[in-house]
C-alpha cells in the first residue's frame, strides 16, 4: 500500500502560517508520532481517511503541530 | 528507482497495465533542478506536467505585495495537471525547495495524444485526475474549517 498523505499544521512555525506538505509514504502516520516536513518537526495531532482506498493507493490527512526544539540531525 | 517504477507509485497512472505505463514513460523527460529554481510560474502559457519523482516543490500565488505559499509537494506528486485539462494558463509559482529534486516532465500534447488514442489509458488518468482534485478540494474544506476556528 501507498499512503498518499496531506499534513496540515495547526497554529504557526516562526510566526507564519505553514502552507502544509503532500507526499507519499510507506507507511501511515499515527497520532503522537513525529515527521519531519521540509525540514521542521511536528507533532501528529489527528488522522483521517480522506476517501476509501484504491488502486493501492491509501489517501489519508494528518493534522500536526510544530515542534520547535526538535531540529534535523544534519 | 527505474522510471517504470516512479510512474507506478503515482496516483494519477494506478490502474493502468504495465504495457500502458511503459507509453507513458516514453513520453516523459526527467529533469534535474536545484533549491529556488522555478519550474513553472504563474499566469504563463506552458504546456507540461510534471511528476516529482524526488525533493519536494512549493506551490505558491504571487500578488504585488508578496508571494503566499499554498502547499509543498513531495515525492509521487503531480502538479501542472490543471492546464492539461483546462488549457488555462498557469494557476500558481512552482519553485524548488530542494537540491537533487528530479521531476518527471510529461508533454501535454503528447499525453493528451496518448490518451484519445488508448480509450482504457485516457478513461484511466481522467479518471484518477478527477479523483485528485476532489482530493484537493477535500484537502481545501479541512484547511478552511480549521483556519476558521483559529
Amino acid at each position: 500500500m501507498i499512503y498518499r498523505v496531506s499534513y496540515m499544521v495547526r497554529g504557526k512555525v516562526r510566526g507564519q502560517t505553514h502552507p502544509g506538505l503532500v507526499r507519499n509514504e510507506d507507511r501511515a502516520p499515527a497520532v503522537g508520532e513525529q515527521v519531519e516536513l521540509a525540514g521542521d518537526f511536528f507533532a501528529v495531532t489527528e488522522v483521517q481517511e480522506l476517501i476509501p482506498p484504491q488502486g493501492g493507493f491509501s489517501f489519508l490527512h494528518a493534522t500536526c503541530e510544530w515542534v520547535p526544539d526538535r531540529v534535523p540531525a544534519n | 528507482m527505474s522510471l517504470l517504477e516512479s510512474l507506478g507509485k503515482v496516483q494519477i497512472f494506478t490502474g493502468l497495465e504495465r504495457d500502458e505505463v511503459e507509453r507513458v514513460a516514453a513520453l516523459c523527460q526527467q529533469r534535474a533542478f536545484r533549491k529556488g529554481d522555478i519550474i513553472v510560474r504563474e499566469g504563463e502559457t506552458s504546456q507540461e506536467l510534471f511528476v516529482i519523482g524526488e525533493g519536494m516543490v512549493e506551490i505558491s500565488l504571487t500578488t504585488p505585495a508578496a508571494s503566499t505559499p499554498l502547499i509543498n509537494l513531495g515525492k509521487g506528486q503531480v502538479f501542472g495537471e490543471m492546464t492539461l485539462v483546462d488549457r488555462g494558463a498557469r494557476s500558481a509559482t512552482v519553485t524548488v525547495l530542494n537540491d537533487d529534486t528530479v521531476l518527471l516532465a510529461i508533454p501535454h500534447d503528447a499525453f493528451l495524444e496518448l490518451c484519445e488514442s488508448d480509450n482504457h489509458i485516457g478513461f484511466i488518468v481522467m479518471r484518477n485526475l478527477a479523483a485528485e482534485m476532489s482530493l484537493r478540494l477535500r484537502y481545501h474544506n479541512i484547511a478552511g474549517a480549521m483556519f476558521a476556528s483559529e
